[in-house]
């Protein structure tokens, strides 16, 4: 399956979440184990092979901001619980007025450091990559490196050296050290030679995995969104 | 096999055959400036001026077109309106190898853009590479054509490529005084079809050139630009000053060369990932192309401990906090460099450990012989990877005789070649305007530039200077297995 042609043929100009973390795994990314329910009643069938505690998200083109819209709940720790949370959503105005693809359980990433990888396109030099830690420092104080694309493994561990914060990686206030290996390997994933943004140059115009979830031993894509060109 | 980069641009660097489309019977026009320049310059080749009626320009025989000429065309030097240009080059019947369009109103302005296209569509009919258009012309001391009305005559090692006619001119006549030697310069305008990333293929391939500096507001293919800098992997250093960095300076260049450039932050990139130099001023423009011209960088060893030598001790303070800053360390000598500079038994008021600030009193001392010793100390035991020598030529005025500036820097130099390879060693003169003093400055610099030595204005010139030598070390460095 093509993600990217599927959503096209859909007249989307994004990917939803699913289709985002499909094409991430192509590459190699981690994604949390998953299943996709329609309604209530597949929830039971499809949770089987899932370890709680899960997470249960709206699927909706309609809906740009899940959490928002009330279409997020975590820490979910049955199948019984899972249902509920699904009729809960279903009475939200929004996602009750929204076209619905259907409801995405994961499992829930292992705790750890949030970090952001992105990409954007520009109109000179193609495909950028982006590495940020999460939260505030991206959104507040913008402490992002970039580099074009195809990046070398020397690129992804200079890109990690040269954000301001990159003593947290470290275990700065006595917090344990993540693993930056595991973050290279994304960044190459990603934005390196074979990597997504230059395999698919033509059709993203905005990548972003946004949150990384890095612990001391892996990096998992919890969340992620494509814009396509 | 297809013609390699060298075979096909050295025509453009030198010209057997020059054509001049635009000057004028009556003198005047700034194509007969070209033609009087180039003269000047001393251009051998032929010289074609082009004109409908004219049998005569400036005593050399006229040609209705392009394609009458005696022999073919290598540079084809065309400033006439705009409009006229497309028909000019159709004519020339593939007859042309360069046709540098001086003339504006084209992809600047809107109502140009179509007919930028035209032009670049008749030259490539044509079989010839267009350059500009909106731009000045070429310098190429080794071709003995130039736009300028000064330049060095001598090729150097400094290959300019500027997408600002204007700069390109000032880049020529600073650089000069500075020391700067040229491989070429050409401006490239528009860039309707040769791109800065063409000339720069040039460059790193031609064995004149060890130096390239580029002024470039939009790179039109980045991604190539970006590809060429990677693959050359700074085997020669490429020295970048960046138009349109903020927003504001983008708009600017959007009218100036008539396309919109790309974000800051690919720019950024571009230096992190391919180990070129971004700049921002045309005097750190100069400075880092005069370091890069006059030293060898030593990737084994990159540029980080500095001396700093000279007299004034605020300037020394001030200078050591803007080197730190750089990444450039000035830090004190340890316990047996001091012991070994105390034992001259220096005149009071010197102070022996990094920054070393010498008064005019202790620099003088057996005419400049001190100084000799004192560096060589520092050379054997401190092992610094630069030094900086600064001299304020105020504070010499009226105590010393002139030669013990020259003494100075003999022993300077004598010192350095006692010690080959080991550290980089730039001179700052410092002066404070008063035309007597910049007369002996300009006179002082003139003789270490001679003598290969990079002379800088101030302490922050040559300090950014420094720094962009330790950047492209440093990336050979992090690069070499």
């Amino acid at each position: 399956m093509n993600v990217i042609s599927e959503a096209r043929r859909h007249n989307r100009r994004a990917l939803d979440e699913q289709a985002g973390k499909a094409l991430l795994a192509e590459f190699g990314v981690a994604v949390p184990q998953s299943a996709m329910v329609a309604g209530v009643g597949e929830v039971d069938q499809k949770t089987k092979s899932l370890t709680f505690p899960v997470v249960v998200k709206v699927m909706s083109p309609d809906i740009l901001h899940k959490s928002d819209a009330g279409g997020v709940k975590i820490g979910l720790k049955s199948a019984a619980e899972v249902e509920s949370a699904i009729r809960t959503m279903m009475q939200h105005p929004a996602i009750a007025a929204a076209r619905i693809d259907g409801f995405l359980i994961e499992e829930m990433a292992p705790p750890g450091l949030e970090m952001v990888i992105g990409g954007v396109r520009d109109p000179q030099f193609g495909p950028l990559v982006m590495v940020g830690l999460g939260g505030i420092f991206v959104e507040v104080l913008a402490d992002v490196s970039f580099r074009i694309c195809p990046i070398t493994r020397l690129d992804a561990q200079q890109m990690l050296a040269e954000l301001k914060g990159a003593a947290i990686l470290k275990g700065a206030r006595g917090r344990k050290a993540v693993s930056q290996e595991a973050i290279i390997e994304v960044l190459l994933q990603v934005g390196g030679e074979n990597g997504l943004l230059m395999q698919h140059a033509a059709d993203i115009a905005e990548a972003d995995i946004n949150p990384l979830i890095v612990s001391e031993s892996g990096a998992v894509a919890v969340d992620a969104r494509f814009i396509l060109s | 096999m297809s013609p390699s980069i060298i075979e096909r641009f050295m025509p453009l660097f030198t010209p057997k055959t020059v054509a001049v489309i635009g000057a004028s019977t009556k003198g005047g026009a700034l194509p007969n400036t070209f033609i009087r320049r180039i003269r000047e310059f001393g251009f051998s080749g032929a010289i074609y001026p082009i004109h409908p009626s004219a049998a005569e320009i400036d005593g050399l025989k006229a040609y209705k077109s392009l394609a009458e000429t005696p022999q073919p065309v290598d540079y084809a030097y065309i400033a006439i309106a705009a409009g006229q240009i497309s028909a000019l080059l159709s004519a020339a019947n593939g007859r042309v190898r360069f046709a540098q369009v001086i003339s504006s109103g084209f992809g600047e302005v809107d109502e140009g853009k179509g007919l930028q296209e035209e032009v670049a569509a008749a030259a490539r009919a044509g079989g010839m590479r267009l350059i500009g258009p909106n731009c000045l012309g070429i310098y190429t001391p080794r071709g003995r054509v130039t736009f300028t009305e000064i330049g060095p005559k001598e090729t150097g090692p400094v290959g300019i490529i500027s997408q600002s006619g204007g700069l390109g001119t000032d880049i020529i006549r600073r650089g000069m005084g500075r020391g700067l030697r040229f491989s070429g310069l050409v401006t490239v305008g528009n860039c309707a079809d040769v791109s800065p990333s063409d000339l720069l293929e040039f460059y790193l391939a031609d064995s004149e050139t060890r130096v390239i500096g580029m002024y470039i507001e939009t790179a039109q293919d980045g991604r190539r630009l970006f590809e060429i800098l990677r693959a050359a992997n700074a085997s020669k250093p490429v020295v970048i000053l960046k138009g349109g960095r903020t927003r504001l300076g983008l708009m600017a260049a959007a009218s100036h060369t008539g396309s919109l450039g790309g974000d800051d932050r690919a720019w950024v990139a571009l230096s992190r990932q391919t180990g070129c130099i971004l700049v921002d001023t045309l005097d750190q423009f100069i400075d880092a192309l005069l370091m890069f011209q006059t030293l060898t960088p030593q990737p084994q060893r990159p540029t980080r401990r500095t001396v700093l030598f000279g007299n004034g001790g605020g300037t020394s303070v001030l200078a050591t906090d803007f080197f730190a800053r750089l990444g450039l360390d000035v830090t004190p000598f340890g316990a047996d460099t001091v012991a070994a500079l105390a034992a001259l038994k220096l005149p009071p008021g010197t102070s022996i450990t990094n920054p070393v600030d010498c008064p005019v009193g202790t620099l003088q001392q057996e005419d400049g012989r001190v100084a000799e010793k004192i560096l060589d100390l520092i050379y054997a035991s401190g092992r610094p990877e630069a030094l900086v020598m600064h001299l304020n030529l105020a504070a010499f005025v009226g105590r010393t005789r002139p030669e013990v500036l020259d003494n100075l820097v003999a022993a300077a130099l004598r010192v350095q070649s006692h010690y080959p390879g080991q550290a980089h060693f730039a001179l700052v003169l410092r002066s404070d305007g008063e035309p007597s003093l910049e007369e002996r400055k300009r006179e002082f610099r003139a003789r270490a530039v001679a003598l290969g030595i990079p002379v800088f204005d101030e302490m922050v010139n040559a300090g950014r200077a420094l720094a962009a030598l330790q950047a492209h070390e440093r990336f050979l460095h992090d690069r070499s297995g």
